[in-house]
């Protein structure tokens, strides 16, 4: 029994919420969370929270933006209600991924675009995906030879209309393009209208990832602009801020660095502990397995579980450099470790669309020999045809923590297994209320 | 030396408005794309720089399920914008969302207006111009400066061209409106009804009771905001009851959640007239009495005359053709 404390669980994920009270012996704190007709998210707090030490826990999926703004809403209205302080308790922290650019690793968008443009690959050319493009000038862009390059173009441009098979480079109104710019640009509100009818927007999530319309195919910068990507990571740290919070407890952050957007305390508690024990009492000779990091950035983590369990390591590279011309599109997976004959064990933060994993689990079992293939992640979100994806891969079990809610994962898919966090964050939320040190959770064990 | 133009963005909320206000500027939209990706996050990607550049956003609130991620998007490029070094951010928002949530009217409830002026202002936004604001005084929850126009003068000139108006009396459907009501009626120099309303709960209507004469007048209904419409059907009622020879509604933001479309074609309401700060092309066809006042002239001359440094107060009393 926890004094002076209360807890309110957001709509994201009631379940996790309800069995942290339990853990902590305390009731639900009661709030109502609904839509007026309109849309705007509706906040209705039951339980006074003056001088109380409230936890609002949000998770960041499903309609991820509506769960942000609702976990805003009650920060804000628990701050303006007198509580003596406020921490949001994250288990999967938003946009936590997209602090770093360029945002290409994992996070397939939920569209592909067309095929169209594929022509004009270069010897750089990465699969195209509406994320930011290396840029194709080469040389030709140093200073001077801009203004050239520029005019040239735009002359192509009007010749075969459009590089990259774009509806026109610019169907109406030809006076309207700014001065003293040779290229016209080319037409947002195609693309918009592409995404808009393709995606269907949120009802299309669950579907296919082939959302967008044929139309939207993204523009190279041919100003000789580099595509900016937002930076939506330090703009969730901003507003968490500014609505209130006192305080972040999240887990495994895609990035620590991601600690230091914020000027408040942020408890990035760890996952590995869970998954550690996991393979202890669930891998039978798990001292003859071999951990897996299923990309570079990855590595770091993958080789703290193996030296925790002293077993041995491998790491996945994706080579980028072509080495024939058959190969370019797709970057080659070459495995670095020797694993024949073992048990393989994929550790990653995160499985969003799976794409990593399973493609992994693909080269482990074909090129690598692997005997078996597991894959232990924290935040199980298996956006789009995740699910469908990971079915009918080679992996023979996926486990996950319940930071993001998986029952309705677990209803289709027969080798997700899933590990409970609540204990994790109730312990650091009894802790954090009390002020106890909470690196007793990070300890290994 | 850099050019410092107008550069204007949009969201997925209203594109049609914002390719409207773009003709009327003379300028393109920006080439970018706003999209999800498949764990529901939203994403920016701009084409184009807007190094030191004067960026105007355009990004209204598209009643339903996605109103948030609306919201997100335009937090989202504004951030974009100032972290691509844009000279100045300007945020048009032609229906400010979470305008009604603006006091805490019980314990506990979320002041989110002020939340989300917060949240634009930390998302870097250095200027807003918005429209009808539900209670002005949200101009006071911004430190940046906020300009909110009038839909008056395009209401004023849509009553003086469609309506026998010196026949009319202007109805406020609550005493929250009243001041906007007989400013329109003093402009006219009409007459001036009000209807008492008492709400129980938010989004219904009780009982409602009328103070001021319109027999076989015009009652042109005035208000800031149609949401789901009961308040102006109800009181569409009890002005043909008094008396009235036809009734019709004259709101700037036409929200229209729910049923709202069904029951205004089912009341007595012979026309809403609504501006298009929030997209009904969908609505319009399902109930042929909405008729549209266009604000992109209005909206269009406010970014110009921001960008050039000129007064806006012009547009407070003058309508753009």
């Amino acid at each position: 029994m926890v004094r002076n404390i209360v807890v309110l669980g957001g709509s994201s994920h009631p379940e996790l919420a309800h069995m942290i009270c339990q853990q902590l012996g305390i009731p639900n704190g009661r709030i109502t969370l609904s839509k007026f007709a309109v849309g705007e998210t509706r906040v209705e707090i039951q339980d006074s929270v003056r001088g109380k030490d409230v936890f609002v826990i949000q998770s960041g999926c499903g309609r991820v933006n509506d769960h942000l703004i609702e976990l805003l809403i009650t920060i804000s209205a628990c701050k303006t209600a007198s509580a003596k302080r406020v921490t949001a308790v994250l288990p999967h922290f938003p946009y936590s991924r997209q602090s770093d650019i360029p945002y290409n690793k994992t996070g397939a968008p939920l569209a592909k675009p067309s095929k169209q443009g594929s022509k004009d690959f270069t010897f750089e050319s990465r699969p195209v995906t509406p994320g930011p493009h290396p840029e194709q000038h080469g040389p030709a862009f140093t200073h001077g030879g801009l203004e050239r390059e520029l005019s040239r173009l735009a002359i192509e441009r009007s010749n075969d209309g459009g590089v990259n098979g774009i509806a026109g480079t610019n169907g109406r109104n030809p006076n309207a393009s700014i001065p003293g710019t040779p290229l016209r640009r080319t037409n947002t509100m195609e693309s918009l209208n592409g995404l808009a009818n393709g995606s269907g927007r949120a009802s299309a999530m669950g579907g296919s990832a082939n959302g967008f319309g044929s139309d939207y195919a993204p523009t190279r910068a041919n100003t000789g602009y580099k595509q900016w990507v937002a930076q939506a990571g330090t703009l969730v740290a901003d507003l968490l801020t500014c609505a209130g919070a006192d305080h972040i407890i999240t887990m495994d952050l895609h990035d620590p660095q991601y600690q230091g957007f914020f000027d408040i305390p942020v408890d990035n508690l760890y996952g590995r502990p869970l998954l550690q024990r996991w393979i202890r009492y669930n891998i039978p000779d798990y001292q003859n397995a071999v951990i897996v990091s299923p990309d570079a950035g990855g590595a770091k983590r993958a080789t703290a579980i193996a030296d925790a369990l002293g077993i041995e390591f491998a790491l996945i590279h994706k080579e980028r450099r072509p080495t024939r011309i058959t190969e370019r599109q797709n970057a080659t997976m070459m495995l670095v470790g020797e694993l024949r004959g073992k048990v393989a064990i994929l550790v990653d933060d995160m499985a969003d669309t799976s794409n990593t994993i399973t493609r992994a689990a693909k080269l482990l079992k074909t090129k690598g020999g692997a005997t078996k293939v597991y894959a232990l992640v924290t935040h199980g979100v298996f956006s789009g045809d995740a699910i469908e994806r990971i079915n009918a891969s080679a992996l023979d079990k996926v486990i996950c923590t319940n930071t993001v809610p998986q029952d309705e994962h677990r209803r289709w898919c027969p080798k997700l297994q899933v590990l409970p966090v609540h204990d994790v964050f109730a312990e650091a939320i009894r802790r954090v209320h009390h002020g106890e040190s909470i690196s007793v959770l990070f300890r290994n064990e | 030396m850099s050019s410092n133009s107008i550069k204007l963005l949009t969201g997925n909320s209203h594109p049609e408005l914002a390719k409207r206000v773009a003709d009327r500027l003379g300028v393109e939209l920006l080439d970018m794309s706003v999209f999800k990706y498949s764990n529901q996050e939203t994403s920016v990607i701009m084409r184009e720089s807007v190094r030191d550049e004067d960026v105007f956003i355009l990004q209204t609130t598209c009643p339903g399920e996605d109103l948030n991620d609306h919201l997100m998007e335009l937090l989202i490029i504004a951030k974009a914008c100032k972290t691509a070094s844009a000279r100045r951010i300007t945020a048009i928002m032609p229906n400010f969302p979470y305008a009604r949530q603006d006091k805490k009217d019980k314990s506990r409830a979320p002041i989110s207006a002020k939340l989300v002026a917060n949240m634009i202002q930390r998302s870097g936004c250095d200027h807003v111009i918005t429209m009808d604001l539900h209670a002005s005084q949200i101009q006071g929850f911004f430190d940046v400066p906020v300009d909110n126009l009038y839909a008056e003068p395009l209401t004023l000139r849509y009553i003086r061209e469609n309506f026998d108006y010196k026949n009319a009396v202007i109805v406020s459907p609550d005493a929250g409106g009243a001041k906007r009501a007989t400013a329109l009626a003093d402009r006219l120099d009409l007459n001036f009804a009000l209807i008492h309303k008492e709400r129980s709960r938010p989004n219904e209507v009780s009982r409602m009771t009328l103070v001021g004469d319109v027999k076989d007048k015009i009652a042109i209904l005035v208000d800031d905001m149609a949401d789901t419409c009961g308040t102006l059907c109800k009181a569409a009622d009890v002005l043909m009851e008094s008396g009235a020879k036809e009734v019709v509604a004259i709101v700037t933001h036409g929200i229209l959640s729910g049923d709202a479309c069904e029951k205004v074609s089912n009341s007595k309401l012979s026309r809403l007239v609504v501006t298009d700060t929030v997209p009904h092309e969908d609505k319009k066809k399902r109930c042929p009495k909405i008729d549209t006042i266009d604000v992109a002239p209005t909206i269009a001359e406010a970014c110009r005359r921001t960008h050039n440094g000129e007064s806006v107060s012009f547009l407070f009393s003058h309508v753009m053709v």
